[in-house]
């Protein structure tokens, strides 16, 4: 008697052809007199075409579920092309979740190495943008920014302030337009244009807003800044990154807004010491 | 009185066992606007492991005014991989957050060596397996500290070491776990004629009080060769043929509320509500003749 892990891995790898006949043997058949299904012994197929069942629904349901992700990549490439990107994709990158909607992670990426150097080079930028409106879509709610947190602060320790994003926020940049790309390739997007290519870069904030999912470009010296704060800097270092970008940046009119739009919802604890107590 | 509750049940969901519908993101505006005539919704679970955000929020917004069910798709219940407890942890928290009145998942794995095929595929019929399943059912409804119901799937083989029929694998499963059984009547008549068994043979052997819940869907005709296999593709109206054994299941287990699942080529709301009233109507004479 096969042990159930070993049917199951076996099972496992017949799907992905590793060694699909390994499992046959272990697959009923069922007696046939060549013709019509006997309602009395069931439909007599092979187990290789019963397998096959199977397959199709694995690779069936991954394609599926990566479009519904990536609905404008799909339209980019074609059906077809994409549902060849989908099986190399799942070859490279299969499931590791039982939740569908965690399976399109690394597609960026797997698209990056595919077609860098190549005319189609923006794909994988789109995808980036698609991923990031999709996390969008899913994010934790937050609360607005409460002035409060500000109170006991003394102006002078506001450079070390670490300001958190919402977490529905998502920063997205590319040499290529491909906030332009996204939007006419919406199913309603009533347009022929073919986007240029050459017509620059794109710094792209996502958010949600009441009505759902936003996207927004933005100046680079504010992309620079909330880059910043994303992987946890503090003020007086996000704030040189963006004048890096751009030397007049008004760190106080942007700051206001971002408030404003929810996309800065709070600050970190810092590990200052409390007021009164010498630094260590 | 439950104070606990932040979801007053409306009595016309508590006072009949109406026929529901599974819950699809394409219907959540529709529903909210218009509140349909059916008895209840069943959400898969894993559409709603969002944090936050529209899904969640529409959730909480049906969940108000209907009675809900969470159908799990993914937690790969009969797997030999250690039981998957991030994605467990994920349907308690949704248990705590929406109160479902009946919580289900598959007879099947979907997952081996932590790479997941989101598929319900089938179990061998053994003794290793059921003893398998018992411990993970009672793993799982320990966890979550209720009743869960475990669903027979549609198959396209079945393993030649199986000792048992899969209603009876079914029955000791409920006897000995303490699971309720979901009984897919579309499933039922799909594996019947891919497998040859009576399916009313399957229908008088699943104990009466165990069975909570039926499921209803359409299902798709395949040929290969010259033998047709049935595929459980849940994008059209129930056949002829399912509503007669739903008729039949409901001679058994007319305490089970129904619902229509459609989860491909999903049509307008109406229609589903139209096939919801089909199965009410069905059991309506079912009722009426048993009185």
């Amino acid at each position: 008697m096969l042990p159930l892990r070993d049917l199951q891995e076996l099972f496992y790898g017949a799907l992905f052809d590793d060694a699909p006949s390994a499992v046959a043997p272990w697959i009923h058949c069922y007696e046939t007199d060549g013709h019509e299904a006997d309602a009395a012994q069931g439909v007599a197929i092979d187990p290789h075409a019963r397998l096959a069942i199977y397959r199709n629904n694995l690779h069936e349901g991954f394609r599926k579920a990566l479009a519904l992700e990536f609905p404008v990549i799909e339209r980019l490439v074609g059906e077809d092309y994409f549902r060849q990107l989908a099986l190399s994709f799942q070859a490279e990158h299969p499931s590791r979740f039982g939740d569908l909607h965690c399976i399109g992670e690394p597609f960026a990426r797997f698209l990056r190495q595919r077609f860098e150097d190549t005319q189609y080079a923006y794909l994988p930028d789109v995808a980036a943008l698609e991923w990031a409106y999709q996390q969008s879509s899913v994010a934790a709610d937050a609360p607005s920014f409460d002035p409060a947190a500000l109170r006991n602060i003394p102006q002078e320790g506001y450079g070390q302030l670490r300001f958190t994003l919402h977490p529905a926020c998502g920063l997205v940049r590319s040499p290529y337009p491909v906030m332009r790309i996204w939007a006419v390739n919406q199913p309603n997007a009533d347009t022929d244009e073919v986007v240029d290519l050459s017509r620059g870069a794109d710094f792209i904030l996502v958010r949600r807003a009441a009505e759902g999912v936003e996207m927004r470009r933005i100046a680079a010296a504010e992309f620079a800044m909330l880059d910043a704060f994303s992987q946890g800097s503090n003020l007086a270092d996000a704030l040189e990154s963006a004048c890096t970008v751009a030397p007049d940046f008004d760190l106080a009119e942007t700051l206001r807004r971002l408030i404003a739009l929810d996309v800065l919802t709070g600050i970190q604890p810092t590990s200052r010491p409390p007021p009164g107590e010498p630094p260590s | 009185m439950n104070v606990s509750t932040r979801f007053p049940m409306p009595v016309a969901a508590h006072s009949s066992l109406r026929a529901g519908i599974g819950l699809r993101a394409q219907h959540h505006a529709d529903i909210v606007a218009r509140k349909p005539a059916v008895g209840w919704f069943e959400a898969h679970s894993e559409n709603y492991f969002a944090a936050g955000g529209a899904q969640r929020s529409y959730l909480t917004k049906i969940r108000t005014d209907y009675a809900l069910s969470l159908h799990g798709v993914g937690l790969s219940i009969g797997s030999t991989d250690p039981l998957n407890r991030g994605h467990l942890e994920q349907i308690v928290t949704l248990v705590r957050d929406f109160e479902p009145m009946l919580v289900s998942e598959h007879l099947s794995w979907s997952s081996v060596g932590g790479r997941f095929t989101n598929d319900l595929l089938p179990l061998p019929y053994t003794e290793e397996a059921l003893r398998h399943m018992v411990t993970r059912v009672r793993d799982v409804q320990d966890v979550l500290g209720r009743q869960i119901l475990i669903e027979n799937v549609s198959s396209y083989l079945q393993f030649n070491c199986s000792r048992l029929a899969e209603w009876e694998f079914l029955t000791s499963l409920a006897k000995e776990s303490g699971c309720g059984i979901l009984l897919d009547v579309n499933n039922v008549y799909v594996s019947a004629r891919n497998h040859g068994f009576d399916a009313h043979v399957y229908l008088k052997a699943l104990p009466r009080g165990a069975v909570k819940e039926i499921h209803l869907a359409g299902h798709t005709a395949r040929r290969i060769g010259q033998q047709e296999i049935l595929i459980d593709t849940h994008n059209r109206p129930v056949c002829d043929a399912v509503w007669g054994l739903y008729a039949a299941a409901l001679e058994r287990f007319s305490e089970a509320p129904a619902l229509i699942e459609w989860d491909a080529d999903i049509p307008a709301l109406e229609v589903l509500v139209a096939e919801a009233h089909k199965a009410d109507a069905i059991a309506g004479v079912t009722h009426v003749a048993a009185a």
